[in-house]
């Protein structure tokens, strides 16, 4: 065999290879947003229709009639979205002061907060529900916040702390010989640097909150049903309605999609909480 | 600097930890509305636990679970790792289709899943059919169910190792590995010798960091099968979540809900002892 045979052999399987790669990844969710489109009819076909009429019937009807998308949108908004902004703020500044300051059991500190992060969700549950009850919680978008916080916080605060800890010490410390102060070193230098850390926090935060199922379905009522309650409440005793429930999963997916590899470059040292650096 | 957040952790995670203890020596029963009686039992979950086949056998179902969805994930993210790793055109754009499941809600990938291997419409169901590979209800039968929901699992998470293993590939010492290329070393004895041994690490802390999200996660069981048919997939959390909300044993759930807490303060344990080898530690 010669060497270019050799190469163009090796270059058929490696793509074909990524070609079946991508058909396993790629046609459950081809096929969700293209059902999406569908009419009844489409959907229903026992044999898979590839060639329709496309119709927007779907989603108007997951606004109409018993149905509210515009509400279910909102709450899954406000409750993942203050979560977020609550988690990142805090995270913060404590992960900047763990990344910065030394102080006697740290390392307990740090082992009790990712212990937080991990904890199984449907231990945590139990007594949120129990508290929540309590506090009349439960049917509140305030609930689920703080429901989130549960695992967004540690995470938070830990992440940044890996992103603070990755910055060169030599500007902060300029920054302090020209006379500023240690909060002016902080606000001046080094969250500016750490901005993409930020946007990666963040995004991750909401990333796991929006994608949450077993806190909302748990601890929301009518009143602060959130999308994916709404996408499993459309399978009712009397049958299910696919064309609606495709497009209610691609209403889910496909913000998160965008925003999850707007931050692609950063993902790996955010999922891996810090462990490892990518790119 | 770190006060505030630290108080509002403590609020949201040590409370509930004193509390979670408290029920689990009580027999706290949710009555009607949002009512809730509690009375002291000392021990009696615990012992009670011990001796529940419900609680081993959804141990049990666990271990399997765990090891069928983290094995396959390990082991597809990897290769998968190391063919996007070779590929040069288009390697950009083919990662960034590749990553799109581990951003979908599980309990949509879930309601998908129901979708794709639905008896009468599903497309999945249509080619098993059509190919003669699998004709029936899939979701009807103990094991298929079983694969079906680790399949579901396995097609959401397997991207994130492919991601964390990548980075490692990049790392990997290119002067090693042309010298080993001109010793006239093929590829699968570099791979073994060389590319395996220097991704070691990253792929545990890949393995790690899945693992203890494979406990934290029940969305896509408790969507596609709710533990059924007949228990078949009913892993812990499930069985968990059953007892406390169904059978309304609050209690006794909590007692569940200890072990797998102690089992997941474990994982971190191991996760902070490797990030403390790799100088990283908090």
């Amino acid at each position: 065999m010669n060497r270019s045979a050799g190469s163009l052999g090796r270059w058929i399987v490696l793509y074909g290879l990524l070609l079946l790669v991508l058909l396993w990844t790629l046609v459950p969710v081809f096929w969700m947003v293209l059902s999406s489109f569908k009419s009844l009819a489409d959907v229903l076909s026992t044999t898979p229709v590839i060639a329709f009429e496309p119709t927007l019937g779907n989603y108007v009807s997951l606004d109409a009639g018993g149905n509210s998308l515009l509400s279910y949108f909102r709450n899954s908004m406000l409750a993942a979205g203050i979560s977020t902004i609550i988690a990142t703020t805090l995270g913060i500044f404590a992960g900047y002061g763990l990344a910065r300051v030394n102080f006697r059991g740290k390392r307990h500190l740090a082992f009790w907060i990712i212990s937080t992060r991990m904890a199984p969700i449907a231990a945590v549950i139990l007594p949120l529900y129990v508290g929540f009850t309590f506090l009349h919680l439960i049917n509140t978008i305030w609930g689920l916040i703080i429901a989130y916080l549960t695992f967004n916080l540690p995470f938070a605060i830990w992440i940044m702390h890996a992103f603070f800890a990755d910055l060169p010490k030599a500007m902060e410390e300029a920054a302090m010989v020209d006379g500023a102060s240690k909060f002016q070193t902080f606000w001046r230098v080094a969250l500016p640097l750490t901005a993409p850390g930020i946007v990666t926090t963040a995004i991750l935060c909401l990333v796991f909150s929006w994608n949450d199922y077993v806190f909302a379905a748990t601890f929301s009522g009518p009143g602060s049903q959130t999308l994916p309650v709404a996408a499993s409440a459309l399978i009712t005793q009397t049958g299910i309605d696919w064309g609606q429930l495709t497009a209610i999963g691609t209403v889910v997916a496909l913000p998160m999609i965008v925003v999850g590899l707007a931050v692609r470059r950063y993902l790996v040292k955010g999922l891996t909480l810090g462990a490892v650096t990518g790119e | 600097m770190m006060l505030p957040a630290l108080a509002v952790l403590a609020a949201i995670s040590i409370l509930p930890f004193l509390y979670i203890i408290w029920m689990s020596l009580n027999d706290v029963t949710l009555l009607g509305g949002s009512g809730l009686s509690s009375r002291w039992v000392g021990l009696g979950n615990w012992a009670g636990m011990f001796t529940d086949p419900n609680v081993w056998a959804g141990w049990v179902r666990m271990v399997i679970y765990f090891v069928a969805t983290v094995g396959l994930q390990v082991i597809l993210g990897v290769a998968i790792a190391l063919l996007v790793h070779e590929v040069v055109w288009g390697k950009n754009l083919a990662l960034s289709l590749i990553l799109i499941p581990m951003f979908i809600a599980p309990v949509i990938v879930g309601l998908l899943g129901r979708f794709l291997i639905n008896p009468t419409y599903g497309l999945y169901s249509w080619i098993l059919e059509e190919t003669g590979i699998f004709t029936g209800n899939i979701l009807g039968e103990d094991v298929p169910a079983f694969v079906a929901v680790v399949l579901m699992d396995v097609w959401e998470w397997t991207p994130l190792i492919t991601l964390i293993t990548l980075a490692g590939l990049v790392s990997v010492q290119q002067q090693v590995l042309e010298a080993a290329k001109v010793d006239g070393a093929g590829y699968w004895r570099r791979l073994w010798h060389i590319v395996l041994p220097s991704i070691s690490g990253i792929v545990l802390v890949a393995l790690l960091v899945r693992s203890m999200d494979a406990l934290r996660y029940f969305d896509i069981v408790w969507q596609v099968t709710g533990g059924g048919p007949a228990n078949a997939t009913k892993i812990i959390p499930m069985g968990l979540y059953e007892v406390a909300f169904r059978f309304l044993q609050l209690g006794y759930a909590a007692t569940i809900g200890l072990v797998m807490l102690a089992i997941s303060i474990l994982i971190a344990n191991l996760f902070t002892r490797m990030l403390k080898q790799r100088g990283l530690a908090g």
